[in-house]
């Protein structure tokens, strides 16, 4: 008893104790929901039997279902646009916004600062916001684009198959901005200013010092941002009900969203646990991605 | 002794007044969740209100809901034994509910109540509450759609009367438009949700088809007529993402010349539309074919799992016996044919009610079927896509017609 | 010459910059103050024809507003305190150490996320609705909301953690402190910084939490102000106006507070330097 007291003050015990009250929470509260949605997924499931766990079994059968929705191959695709347009767009913008706000100039703190104004917003407002802006005839983007004589027609951001991804990807690069951006920032103001001096003085250019300073040494960060990103990508839903509703006709539907439109919208609660557990394989390349890229990290 | 003798005293006198005072026992509690209240006064949170105040040994105890949630918080709570006593559903969700026996059958009741007449009920409000010749509930308040149009575009334009065929419609649309003041010639709602569907189902049912039924020439001939229009800029490519009123905004703010929606803009448009405007009924495809409009609205239930159902039933009376104040006050158009309405005043107020009154007399439930929301995706995918030229409107509505084929089964 | 007018010139640039990006919220404020059908207005005004300030008043009053910010208020704290407590100590061992359990239990934390908040809810509604806790909503929603929380926290803070010199701590031991002391008085204020601006940051995700609260929180008084949001939408009319004006009212204040804490937010970020 002695021994097991004083190893958690002040041994192995501490480190498990600190480790296992957070790693049972979150096996509570985020682990139990997973596991039920895995059930549901093989489950038949109505409203009848939505408060239970055991249902009557069905197999593959839904896994079949979802498969075969004619609408399947076209929401995979979306899903992997907008994730890869998210991500692409979030990070090569915050990098640049990270870089150009690293250097000397009146209020560049505070400028900066401001950028994090879409992180506090809530999904509702900014996704009934940029559906406003997004609008084809009373839309101020167009309305802007119009008159800087970048196009000449209405572009219907909302309503044009082919454009509709686009608008929510554009919504969604705003709103992740920020959290890049700033986790860049901080991965940039750790490498001491010294090292990019002496590269200087040994006659690399500017783009030279980027490429062999800079990113290998943001190794760690770069990871966390980009796994974290995709991870948020695929959580990210508010902006979907508000701008297109996955419309028109499926076109801009991606995973997060279908399987809530087949849960909720459609109560079909087995199908929307089913996509669900299709998105798992990406969450789990994600964390992958983070756990290897902290590998190289080692705390002096 | 003496505290005896008092206590004896206090327990008598406390007994009279026990048995002399039923009215103190036990207040029935019935638990009501309807979307009123939540973003507007409505008359359930009202009529609710009421009923709680009054002294007849039953309280209420209302929740205003969001709408697009009504449904998944009931059957969560259901699923968990918390159901509310009454809830108010949208009419094409009912089915869910009654065909399974989560509502109660109030068949029995209604046939001996003095307030509920089945027989006064509109023939599609009556369909959408009942399940395999059985009555799960009653109609809360109605609505159905017809054309706007701006009568002094209309006249500008050498039109001297609405539409009366599709085919007129596309006429006058095209003569109405004027791109160069972003004036579109007519706006409606092809919206990827439940008002797609709203819209769409009726030019399916008075092509002769129905849900079960839903390639039909009539339909294949609409769907290519209203994208001919969005293609030329007669009607905006946004209709494919508006809903009615936002599509009806455009509308009031005289960036379209007829709009299609319901009685709920009435307010708004004798408001903000600075133009003189009428309201018509829902166009044929020929003259003098049988007509067809959407239905809307809203039903109440008595849910299976409650535990009072006689002071339930009392509640949904009450609810019933206040039907002749649905339009006064709130604007709603109630789901009985033996209710008189009294007029406004507001001059085109009153005449866009009574072509609303018309058009009910045509108006055509969404169903009525348990799995309804997966019907309505098959028909508004097939609307999108037909009218974003994904696919023709044969292919669209066949592939319809084979999802529907499935789940109709 | 040119190197003092660089700066200026990066400057204006900067503030152009962050004007394009403010611009959403630029059209929120302006969309509140415009009439009703004004918004569907072809071309678009800029500038109301008829600004209505009264709609701010009117909402705040009609809407409870200033009592689903109290409601907010509350969430928001409870998540954050319940985060930082268990996800501060999790992040340090996390980083303390290197090996395949680390890699697994980093691994299973992110896997956690693989579900978004709106799959997560009937689960979670059953599992409360079981254990009673629906008759404390908040506490539901404190509890629901961090476990959401709490695994970006510890991957961020860890990462703050990473940059604590391990010499400092193997010093504080040799002094004869204990594991918890060193943690506590040495490693802790180290990382003060980056702990404390995670939880600012996860205060304001907190503050508009919105799907959890939708659905565990079912008496309007203790609903929070993302979920008054809601309430604006109609089956068949939506107030615009008033969203607006009332997402203006919501996001206002955390904006400004947000300005006036942000030198300290980014300095505490940006001084990961602490060699």
């Amino acid at each position: 008893m002695r021994r097991i007291l004083s190893s958690v003050r002040d041994g192995v015990g501490f480190d498990i104790l600190l480790v296992s009250l957070t790693m049972i929470f979150l096996f509570a509260l985020a682990g139990m929901p997973l596991v039920y949605n895995v059930m549901m997924s093989f489950q038949e499931v109505d409203m009848f039997n939505l408060g239970t766990f055991w249902r009557p079994f069905v197999g593959l059968e839904n896994y079949q279902a979802v498969l075969s929705q004619p609408e399947f191959g076209l929401v995979m695709k979306n899903t992997a646009f907008f994730v890869f347009g998210s991500i692409a767009g979030q990070f090569s913008l915050g990098f640049l916004l990270a870089i150009f706000f690293m250097a000397k100039f009146p209020f560049a703190s505070t400028i900066r600062g401001v950028f994090l104004v879409s992180w506090v917003m809530p999904g509702l407002v900014v996704g009934a916001l940029w559906g406003w802006i997004l609008a084809g005839d009373f839309g101020v983007l167009n309305a802007i684009l119009k008159s800087l004589g970048i196009i000449d027609s209405t572009l219907f951001w909302k309503s044009d198959p082919s454009l509709s991804i686009w608008a929510v990807t554009m919504a969604n690069i705003w709103l992740g901005l920020a959290f890049n951006m700033m986790l860049l920032s901080v991965g940039l103001a750790a490498i001491p200013r010294d090292v990019y001096e002496a590269a200087e003085l040994d006659g690399a250019n500017a783009f030279q010092r980027f490429t062999s300073i800079t990113v290998p040494m943001m190794r760690a960060t770069i990871g966390a941002v980009l796994a974290l990103g995709l991870i948020y990508t695929l959580q990210q839903f508010d902006l979907f009900p508000a701008i297109t509703e996955g419309g028109p006709a499926n076109s801009s539907s991606v995973a997060q969203y279908w399987a809530w439109q087949r849960s909720f919208v459609l109560f079909d609660f087995a199908k929307g646990a089913t996509i669900s557990m299709m998105m798992l394989i990406f969450v789990f390349i994600a964390s992958v991605v983070y756990v290897a890229s902290t590998r190289h990290e080692v705390r002096e | 002794m003496k505290l005896f003798k008092l206590g004896l005293m206090a327990g008598m006198a406390l007994s009279v007044i026990g048995v002399g005072a039923p009215a103190l026992a036990e207040d029935v509690t019935i638990t009501v969740w309807s979307i009123d209240g939540a973003q507007s006064v409505g008359p359930s949170d009202t009529f609710s209100k009421e009923f709680d105040e009054m002294d007849n040994g039953i309280k209420i105890d209302y929740r205003a809901m969001q709408f697009d949630e009504i449904v998944n918080e009931t059957m969560r709570a259901f699923a968990t034994g918390n159901a509310p006593d009454i809830v108010s559903l949208d009419n094409p969700d009912f089915a869910l509910f009654s065909s399974r026996g989560a509502f109660l059958d109030i068949t029995d009741m209604a046939a001996k109540s003095d307030v509920i007449n089945a027989d006064a009920y509109f023939e599609g409000p009556l369909n959408s509450v009942m399940w395999d010749g059985k009555l799960y509930g009653v109609g809360k308040y109605t609505d159905t759609i017809g054309i706007f149009y701006n009568k002094d575009m209309f006249a500008e334009a050498g039109i001297e009367n609405p539409p009366k065929t599709w085919a007129e419609f596309e006429e006058y649309a095209r003569k109405l438009v004027k791109p160069e003041d972003n004036v579109y010639g007519a706006t409606i709602s092809a919206r990827g949700n439940e008002e797609g569907t709203f819209q769409f189902l009726p030019v399916i049912q008075m092509s002769g088809g129905s849900y079960k039924d839903v390639n039909t020439e009539g339909a294949r001939e609409w769907l290519s007529m209203v994208k001919g229009m969005i293609d030329d800029g007669i009607m905006s490519r946004d209709v494919l993402s508006l809903g009615q009123w936002d599509s009806t905004g455009v509308f009031n703010s005289g960036n379209a010349a007829m709009a299609i929606s319901g009685p709920w803009e009435i307010d708004r448009m004798v408001d903000d539309a600075d133009f003189d405007w009428g309201v018509t009924l829902l166009p044929t495809f020929k003259e003098g074919d049988p007509r067809s409009s959407a239905l809307g609205g809203y039903n109440l239930g008595i849910l299976s799992t409650t535990k009072h159902p006689e002071e339930a039933f009392k509640t949904l009376e009450y609810f019933v016996s206040q039907d002749d104040r649905l339009f006064p006050e709130f604007g709603y158009l109630p789901t009985r044919g033996d209710v008189e309405l009294t007029l406004s005043g507001i001059e085109k107020k009153d005449a866009a009610l009574k072509i609303f009154q018309e058009q009910l007399k045509y108006a055509q439930p969404r169903g009525p079927h348990p799995e309804w929301q997966k019907i309505s995706k098959a028909l508004y995918d097939a609307e999108q896509a037909a009218l974003t030229g994904q696919m023709t409107p044969d292919q669209a509505l066949s592939q319809a017609q084979t999802t529907i084929d499935g789940i109709v089964k | 010459m040119k190197i003092v007018t660089l700066p200026r010139l990066m400057l204006v640039l900067a503030i152009v910059l962050a004007a394009i990006y403010l611009f959403p919220l630029y059209w929120m404020y302006v969309t509140s103050l415009k009439g009703q059908s004004e918004i569907f207005a072809n071309p678009p005004t800029f500038w109301p024809r008829d600004p209505d300030f009264s709609i701010f008043p009117e909402t705040w009053e009609r809407r409870h507003v200033g009592m689903f910010l109290g409601n907010s208020l509350v969430i928001g704290t409870g998540v954050t305190a319940l985060t930082v407590l268990l996800g501060t100590g999790c992040a340090y061992v996390l980083a303390r150490y290197r090996s395949a359990w680390i890699d697994v239990g980093l691994f299973t934390i992110l896997m956690l996320q693989v579900l978004p908040a709106s799959v997560m809810i009937t689960p979670l509604y059953v599992g409360f609705n079981q254990l009673g806790l629906l008759n404390y909503p908040r506490t539901a929603v404190v509890l629901a909301a961090s476990a959401k929380a709490i695994p970006f926290y510890i991957v961020l803070v860890r990462a703050t953690f990473m940059n604590v010199p391990r010499e400092l701590e193997e010093a504080a031991l040799v002094d004869g402190n204990s594991r918890w002391g060193a943690f506590f008085f040495v490693v802790l204020p180290l990382a003060r910084n980056g702990v404390l601006v995670l939880a600012i940051l996860t205060f304001m995700q907190a503050f508009g939490e919105y799907i959890y609260s939708k659905s565990i929180i079912t008496t309007q008084a203790y609903q929070p102000a993302s979920v008054g949001l809601s309430g604006f939408l109609g089956p068949n009319s939506t107030d615009w106006n008033g969203i607006m004006a009332y997402a203006a009212m919501y996001v206002t204040p955390i904006v400004a507070i947000f300005v006036i804490l942000q030198r300290r937010i980014v300095a505490g970020l940006t001084s990961g330097a602490l060699k």
